[in-house]
C-alpha cells in the first residue's frame, strides 16, 4: 500500500484526573473512508480537536503526506444561516488586499453551482441557508471545506455529520462522501450511528477510554464486534442489583410530546429508579426537561402523587416536589458566580422564607449538613461554586436537588464529566434518595450506569419508546443494542 | 468559621478595596497641592450633600443591573422626573404632599414601561433603555419648552435644604435608600434571586425563579428611586432645569461599575457603589478646586469608567469572573462552540 495521507502515532493527551488519549495510532490512506466509533468520553472528540489544532498533544506525532491538508466539518457545520450557499462559499475568498474588491455575484454563484453540483442534484444557491434542507446544508459545508483544493489528496474529517439529517437525507451526504473518496481524498468519519458506519466506512477504528481497541476492515466486523467496541462487554451478564420495594405511582404521564419526543407514556413509582436510554437525538436528552416544564410540552395526562398537574413550569414543579438536575452543569445547573451555599439554597429559599424577609440564620449550618451527607470536598460553603471540581459541583447540584426529599427527582447525565470517586458518591446519593421514597428518573448516555443503577430502563429511538428493559434483560449490552436499533 | 490571616490580607488587598487606596492617594495629593482650599470642612460638607443625588441615581441604576438590566436611561429618568416635579408645582400648582408621590409613581411607571419593552418585546436592555432615554428627553423638552421652569413654591426648597444633626435631607435620604437596598440585595431571598437572574437567567429559571417578574420589579424600583432623585433635584434648584438631569448618567454608572470591583469580588453592590461614587466625587472636587476647566469632569468620569471595566477584565483573566465582564460579554456575540 502507498504511503498514508495522514499518520498519527502514539498520541497522548491527559487532562487533570483523566487520560483522554493513550498512545493512539491512526493511518488514513488516499481513497479510504475511516469511521471512528466509541462511546462518550472515549476520546473521539479529543483526537479530532488535537488534529484541528484546538488542543496540543502531550506526546506523539502527526505527519501528513507532502501537500496534504486536513479539513474539518463540525457537527454544527459552522455556516452562516442568513447568507445564501453562494455567499457562504465565497466567505473565505477575498482576504487581504482583495477584501475591498467589488463582489461579483454572477461569478460567485456560477462557482457555487459548480461546487455543489459535484455532490448531487443542484439547488438554488441564492436562497438563504436556513431555507435549505439539512442535507443541502451539509453539502454546502462539504463544498466549502473542499473549495480551493488544488488536488484531491487531502483528508476531510466529518464529526457526527448525520446528526441533524433525516434518515432519507443521509444517503445524499454519503454519496457526496463516497465520490470524494473515489477522487482520492481520505475521509475520517465520526459517528455513533453504527448502522451508518457499517454502510459507509471501509475501515473501522474503535476507541474506548482513550485507547484504540480495534482497527479492522468493515467486512471483518459484525454488529456484535461493534457493540463490544462501544461497551467493552463481551458477554451478556446482568449487573448485580439489590431489589427495591416500590410504593405508589408518584409520576404518571400519558402522551407527552415536545422537542424531539413524540407521545411518551411513563410511570414512575415512589422509590423506583427508572432510566431513559437512547442515542443523542433519540429524545432521551429531552425527556427530563419536558417533564420538569423547562421545555414546552403537551401531555394528555400528567399527575404527581395522584393530583393533576396541567400547566407546567419549573417554579410549579418545585412547588409540587419535582426537582431537576440538568446535564449542562455550567450553563444550567449552577450559577457560577455565586457561592456553594447560595447555589444550594436558591430553589428552596422561596419555600421557607417570604421574598423580603431576612434569610434565616441557619442557612450556613443547613448547607454544611447537606454537604457533609453528599461528601462535598472541600466542605467550604462560602467558596464560589466555580472553584470546586466538576465532581464536587455535581455533588452540590445533587444535594440541592434532593434537599427536602422531593417526590420526583429528574436527572440528566448525573455523572457527566465527573471522576470515579464522585460517581460513586452520586450513585450512593441517588440510591439513598430512592430508599427514602423519591421516584427517580435518570436520562443517561452511559449504558453501564443505567444498567447498574436502574430498576427499569426505557430506551428511546427516534422520539418514541423503542424498548423497555428490566430484570435480567437489563444489561449494558442489551441497552446499547436497543439504542442503536440493532437486533 | 475563624478568620485567618489570608482572609485579613484579602480584605485589605488593593484588589478588594482599591477605591479606598485611590481615595487615600487623592486625599494626600490634593492636601499637599491645594491645602488651603481642599482641607476646608465646608468643602466636605457641601460635597456630601451635592453628591447625595448622584448616589440615589446610582442605586437606581444598581438594582436593575443586579438582575442583568443595564439602564442607559437613568440620567433621562432623573431629568424627566425633575422637570415633571417642577411642572406639577409651578404650572399646575399641585400641593407638595401630592406632587412628591405623583412624581414617584410616574417614575415607577417609566420603569414598568421599560421593563415591558425588555421582557415582552424582547428588546435587549441596553437598546430598550437607550430608546427610553431619547423618548424621555423629548418629553422633557415638550413639558418645559426647553426652558427653565421657575417660580416654584419656596416651601419646596426647604426639603432639600433642611438639616438634621448638621446633615442635609438628601444625605439622609441616600442613607435610608442605601440601607434598604443593601438589606434587600444582601439579606433577603429577593436579593439572592435578583443576583441569580443577573448572573445566569437560564439557571435561575430552572431554580423556579420568575426571571421576568424580578427584572420588572427591579426596573420599577429603580424608576421610583430615579424619580426621588429628580424630585430632590428640583427642590434643591428650586427650579426645573432640563439640562441637569441627563448629566447624572455617567457618574451614576461609573460609580456602579467601579463599585462592583470593591468588597464583593465582581458583584454589583451597594456599599461599593456609594464608596466609589464619593471617591470619584473627591477626585472631581479636588481638580475643580485646583482650577481645572469644567470639561475635566467628563474626562475624569470617562477615564474612570474605562479603568473600572478594565480592572474587572484583569480580574477575569486572573480567573475571577466579574459582573462587568458579563455585561461586556453580553454585548459581544458569543461564538458557538461546536458540541462534540
Amino acid at each position: 500500500m502507498s504511503e498514508p495521507l495522514l499518520r498519527v502515532a502514539g498520541l497522548v493527551k491527559a487532562f487533570p484526573g483523566l487520560t483522554a488519549l493513550d498512545r493512539v495510532d491512526l493511518d488514513v490512506h488516499s481513497g479510504e473512508i475511516v469511521a471512528i466509533v466509541g462511546h462518550n468520553g472515549s476520546g473521539k472528540s479529543t483526537l479530532m480537536k488535537i488534529l484541528a489544532g484546538v488542543y496540543t498533544a502531550d506526546a506523539g506525532s502527526v505527519q501528513t503526506a507532502p501537500g496534504t491538508e486536513l479539513h474539518f466539518i463540525h457537527q454544527d457545520l459552522a455556516l452562516v444561516d442568513q447568507l445564501s450557499a453562494a455567499e457562504n462559499l465565497a466567505l473565505r475568498r477575498g482576504e487581504g488586499a482583495t477584501a475591498l474588491a467589488p463582489y461579483r455575484s454572477r461569478e460567485v454563484q456560477d462557482r457555487a453551482r459548480e461546487l455543489v453540483s459535484r455532490f448531487g442534484p443542484p439547488f438554488d444557491v441564492t436562497c438563504p441557508l436556513h431555507r435549505l434542507t439539512p442535507a443541502q446544508r451539509a453539502v454546502v459545508a462539504i463544498s466549502r471545506a473542499m473549495d480551493g483544493w488544488t488536488h484531491s489528496r487531502n483528508v476531510l474529517f466529518l464529526d457526527e455529520p448525520t446528526e441533524s439529517l433525516h434518515r432519507t437525507e443521509v444517503e445524499v451526504l454519503f454519496e457526496a462522501v463516497r465520490r470524494l473518496a473515489a477522487e482520492g481524498a481520505g475521509i475520517v468519519f465520526v459517528s455513533h450511528r453504527l448502522d451508518e458506519v457499517r454502510s459507509l466506512a471501509h475501515r473501522i477504528v474503535g476507541l474506548r477510554d482513550g485507547r484504540k481497541v480495534a482497527d479492522r476492515p468493515v467486512a471483518e466486523m459484525d454488529e456484535g464486534h461493534l457493540i463490544e467496541i462501544v461497551t467493552g462487554v463481551e458477554k451478556m451478564d446482568a449487573a448485580e442489583r439489590t431489589p427495591r420495594t416500590h410504593g405508589e405511582i408518584a409520576l404518571r404521564v400519558r402522551g407527552l410530546s415536545g422537542a424531539s419526543v413524540e407521545s411518551l407514556d411513563l410511570e414512575v413509582r415512589a422509590g423506583e429508579i427508572v432510566g431513559i436510554a437512547g442515542t443523542l437525538g433519540s429524545g432521551r436528552e429531552a425527556v427530563p426537561s419536558l417533564l420538569y416544564g423547562a421545555t414546552d410540552a403537551a401531555a394528555s395526562a400528567f399527575t404527581i402523587d395522584g393530583s393533576d398537574y396541567p400547566r407546567r413550569s419549573p417554579a410549579q414543579s418545585l412547588r409540587r416536589g419535582m426537582t431537576f438536575a440538568p446535564a449542562d452543569r455550567g450553563r444550567l445547573a449552577v450559577v457560577r458566580d455565586m457561592t456553594a451555599r447560595e447555589n444550594f439554597t436558591l430553589p428552596h429559599l422561596a419555600r421557607t422564607t417570604a421574598a423580603f424577609a431576612p434569610v434565616p440564620g441557619g442557612e450556613r449550618a443547613e448547607t454544611a449538613v447537606a454537604f457533609a451527607a453528599c461528601d462535598v470536598r472541600p466542605a467550604r460553603t462560602e467558596q464560589r461554586i466555580s472553584l470546586f471540581s466538576g465532581g464536587n459541583q455535581q455533588k452540590i447540584v445533587m444535594a440541592k436537588s434532593m434537599h427536602h426529599r422531593p417526590t420526583v427527582l429528574l436527572l440528566d447525565e448525573p455523572t457527566q464529566g465527573v471522576d470515579v470517586g464522585a460517581k460513586a458518591a452520586i450513585y450512593t446519593a441517588i440510591e439513598r434518595g430512592a430508599a427514602g421514597g423519591t421516584a427517580v428518573l435518570v436520562a443517561s448516555s452511559d449504558a453501564k450506569e443505567l444498567a447498574g443503577l436502574c430498576d427499569r430502563v426505557i430506551v428511546m429511538r427516534d422520539g418514541v419508546v423503542g424498548a423497555e428493559l428490566s430484570a435480567d434483560d437489563l444489561t449494558e449490552r442489551r441497552l446499547v443494542a436497543e439504542a442503536y436499533g440493532l437486533p | 468559621m475563624s478568620i485567618t490571616r489570608a482572609d485579613v490580607a484579602h480584605a485589605l488587598s488593593f484588589r478588594n478595596i482599591s477605591a479606598l487606596y485611590i481615595f487615600a492617594i487623592l486625599f494626600i495629593v490634593f492636601s499637599l497641592w491645594i491645602p488651603e482650599k481642599f482641607l476646608q470642612p465646608g468643602v466636605w460638607r457641601s460635597l456630601l450633600d451635592a453628591e447625595a443625588l448622584t448616589g440615589i441615581a446610582a442605586l437606581a441604576a444598581l438594582i436593575p443591573l443586579t438582575a442583568g438590566a443595564l439602564n442607559l436611561a437613568i440620567g433621562a429618568q432623573v431629568g424627566f422626573c425633575a422637570i415633571l416635579s417642577a411642572f406639577l408645582l409651578g404650572k399646575i400648582q399641585m400641593p407638595i404632599a401630592l406632587q412628591l408621590p405623583a412624581v414617584i409613581v410616574v417614575g415607577g411607571l417609566i420603569g414598568l414601561v421599560t421593563a415591558l419593552v425588555i421582557t415582552r418585546l424582547k428588546v435587549e436592555p441596553i437598546i430598550a433603555t437607550l430608546g427610553m432615554s431619547s423618548i424621555l428627553l423629548a418629553g422633557m423638552a415638550w413639558i418645559s419648552n426647553s426652558q427653565q421652569i421657575l417660580g416654584l413654591d419656596p416651601a419646596y426648597r426647604e426639603i432639600a435644604a433642611a438639616q438634621f444633626a448638621g446633615i442635609t435631607v438628601p444625605v439622609w435620604v441616600l442613607l435610608a435608600v442605601a440601607i434598604v437596598s443593601w438589606y434587600v440585595l444582601e439579606r433577603t431571598p429577593a436579593g439572592r434571586r435578583l443576583y441569580a437572574v443577573g448572573f445566569n437567567p437560564e439557571s435561575a429559571r430552572l431554580a423556579g425563579i420568575g426571571v421576568e417578574r424580578l427584572q420588572l420589579g427591579s426596573l420599577v424600583a429603580g424608576g421610583a428611586l430615579a424619580a426621588l432623585a429628580g424630585a430632590l433635584l428640583t427642590s434643591r434648584l428650586n427650579a426645573g432645569d432640563p439640562t441637569v438631569g441627563p448629566s447624572f448618567l455617567l457618574p451614576a454608572l461609573t460609580a456602579v461599575f467601579l463599585g462592583s470591583t470593591q468588597f464583593k469580588g465582581g458583584r454589583f453592590n451597594v456599599l461599593g457603589t456609594i464608596v466609589a461614587m464619593y471617591v470619584l466625587a473627591v477626585g472631581i472636587k479636588g481638580l475643580q478646586l485646583a482650577g481645572s476647566p469644567r470639561w475635566v469632569n467628563d474626562l475624569f468620569y470617562g477615564l474612570s469608567l474605562l479603568l473600572a471595566v478594565a480592572l474587572s477584565q484583569w480580574d477575569k483573566t486572573s480567573r475571577r469572573s466579574s459582573a462587568i465582564g458579563r455585561v461586556v460579554d453580553g454585548l459581544k456575540r458569543k461564538p458557538k462552540t461546536p458540541a462534540s
